[in-house]
């Protein structure tokens, strides 16, 4: 029993350190597979992998101005979710769709409205200050602006 | 129509008035500036079999039994942007316990003031280890039983949510991470009915309990690492068949409780991995049947789980548990040592089936029965095979 608890945490600590490696070693500036895109007004020109994560999950809510951030996702058959999800929030569709079940079956918070597609995502973008979505890299992205992740 | 099934037509009416009244979310959704404040909808209900080579465990398993079914409907409506309400009934009936009593799950009123800062008032899930809150949710993990170790369904009832107040947030620790923490404090209504109570037992009473859970996002994407404290009071109160009459009995224990957890999620992979011990001191008026004095549980648990494909998920976890590790001299009562310890090797299959519908199945090995409580003719080794299968929007 005691070998199989070792192995697991055996286990924990190779993926830490491997994970560690690979996010060090990630660039997802100009992600093939998707485009960030804010409202026109807001003033920031890029963001970090890491803040994306935290206001995707609705952990960080505010932008530096302290407006509210108003996270938009698209539906999971989306390839810009699928590369959104690789790239910045490190987990699968899935996990991420495992992460918003806990959170609302357990009271704790709602997920970002899933958009149908690109148009959606920049018309809900274009309408809200506070508003950040992704869209397919040709997407027609007019009224929006488009921003840089780092 | 029994009782249990007359108590499910007002639940019933709830989700049929719901989804009728409830806004589309998606004039919200794109941003119309008129819109009042959405109400979200959400919903699951699950069915599950349970058999089991030897012993009864959680539900009539031995003979196989369907005993295994939970329903939840939650209403939800960001008022505005930092209040928020919300409530979930919910229903279920495992063995002897809930029997479909519908109840209030959770509600509460949530005011954030800051991410750091938000503070919550009602009946809130209790933040004890990674996956407390969510233990009642099938569609959330994928073993139908979490590792009974740290998260037993025969405590699901009573130390699940708590009646009180909270306060929590999420702290930016710069290059060094992010601590997440919660903390609850309240007191716990409990019928002793639906939890499976023996008959002895004529009330149960948690008067206070507070609980924090402290979890540190590592600068390693993906590993978080956290601590998770308990204490409660519990008083109970009896009357025993003894001779020559019968003797009421008052019981006091006050249980003080950690968990360590780990926890990496990596794509599709999860790790996770938890140890804790719970101490109970007990104070009564009949020592001569219930010796005083503190005993000490502790459990753990390992699991991973792979997503192959968008719909085949395995997992594989190994649970421990021992049972009154601190009995000194009570030891010696013992009949056996397979009573005080319950080893879990479990292995589950999840199929998902779309975005809406998920069937499992799981089998277990199980050495020990202390899960089991008194049973002195319980088979030390057995398998149980679990299949459930549950839809969610």
């Amino acid at each position: 029993m005691r070998a199989t608890r070792a192995l697991v945490l055996s286990a924990v600590l190779l993926s830490a350190t491997l994970g560690g490696m690979s996010s060090r070693g990630a660039d997802v500036r100009g992600g093939s597979g998707y485009r960030m895109i804010v409202n026109a007004s807001n003033p920031v020109e890029t963001v970090d992998r890491r803040f994306l994560t935290e206001a995707f999950f609705k952990k960080t809510t505010r932008w530096p101005n302290d407006l509210l951030i108003r996270p938009a996702d698209q539906s999971t058959d989306s390839p810009a979710r699928r590369a959104f999800s690789d790239d910045v929030l490190r987990r699968s569709v899935a996990a991420v769709k495992s992460y918003w079940q806990q959170m609302v079956f357990s009271g704790r918070g709602l997920p970002p409205p899933e958009l149908d597609d690109d148009a959606d995502v920049v018309k809900f973008v274009v309408r809200n200050p506070g508003a950040i979505g992704y869209v397919s890299p040709g997407a027609n992205v007019a009224g929006a602006k488009p921003i840089g992740v780092r | 129509m029994t009782p249990s099934r007359r108590r499910l037509l007002p639940y019933s009416s709830v989700l049929v008035a719901a989804l009728a009244f409830a806004r589309p979310a998606a004039a919200l959704d794109l941003g119309d500036p008129e819109s009042a404040p959405a109400l979200e909808v959400h919903a699951f209900v699950s069915q599950g079999y349970a058999k089991s080579t030897d012993n009864d465990y959680l539900l009539h398993s031995s003979k196989g039994s369907f005993e295994m079914s939970e329903a939840g409907l939650n209403f939800t409506s960001q008022l505005t942007e930092r209040f928020r309400v919300g409530i979930q009934l919910f229903a279920y009936d495992l063995g002897t316990l809930g029997n479909y009593a519908a109840r209030a799950d959770w509600f509460y009123l949530d005011y954030r003031l800051k991410d750091w800062l938000g503070v919550r008032a009602g009946r809130t899930k209790l933040p004890f280890g990674l996956y407390s809150d969510v233990s009642d949710i099938d569609a959330a993990r994928t073993p139908i039983l979490l590792p009974q170790s740290i998260y037993p369904q025969t405590n699901r009832y009573f130390l699940l949510g708590v009646t009180g107040g909270s306060v929590y947030g999420y702290v930016n620790l710069g290059r060094a991470g992010a601590l997440d923490y919660r903390a609850v404090g309240g007191a716990i209504p409990v019928n002793p009915a639906q939890i499976g109570a023996p008959p002895e037992l004529s009330s149960i009473d948690i008067p206070y309990m507070a609980a924090g859970r402290f979890m540190w996002e590592t600068p390693v994407s993906g590993l978080r690492l956290g601590v998770s404290l308990l204490v409660l009071k519990l008083n109970e109160t009896g009357v025993l068949s003894t001779t020559p009459g019968p003797t009421n009995v008052s019981l006091n224990d006050v249980v003080y409780s950690a968990i360590g957890s780990v926890e990496y999620a990596w794509h599709d992979l999860l790790i996770a991995a938890e140890y804790g011990q719970a101490r109970s001191v007990l104070h009564d008026d009949q020592p001569a049947l219930f010796p005083q004095g503190a005993t000490v549980d502790a459990g753990g648990y390992g699991l991973v789980a792979y997503r192959l494909t968008k719909w085949l998920q395995p997992s594989v976890y190994y649970s421990f548990f021992a049972a009154n590790r601190n009995l000194g001299d009570q030891a010696a009562n013992m009949t056996t040592n397979d009573e005080n310890i319950q080893d879990d090797v479990a292995g589950t299959l999840r199929f998902d089936v779309n975005n809406f519908w998920i069937v499992k199945v799981e089998g277990h090995y199980m050495h020990g029965t202390a899960a089991l409580g008194a049973v002195p003719t319980a088979a030390p080794n057995w398998g149980l095979f679990l299949i459930k299968t549950t839809a969610y929007f």
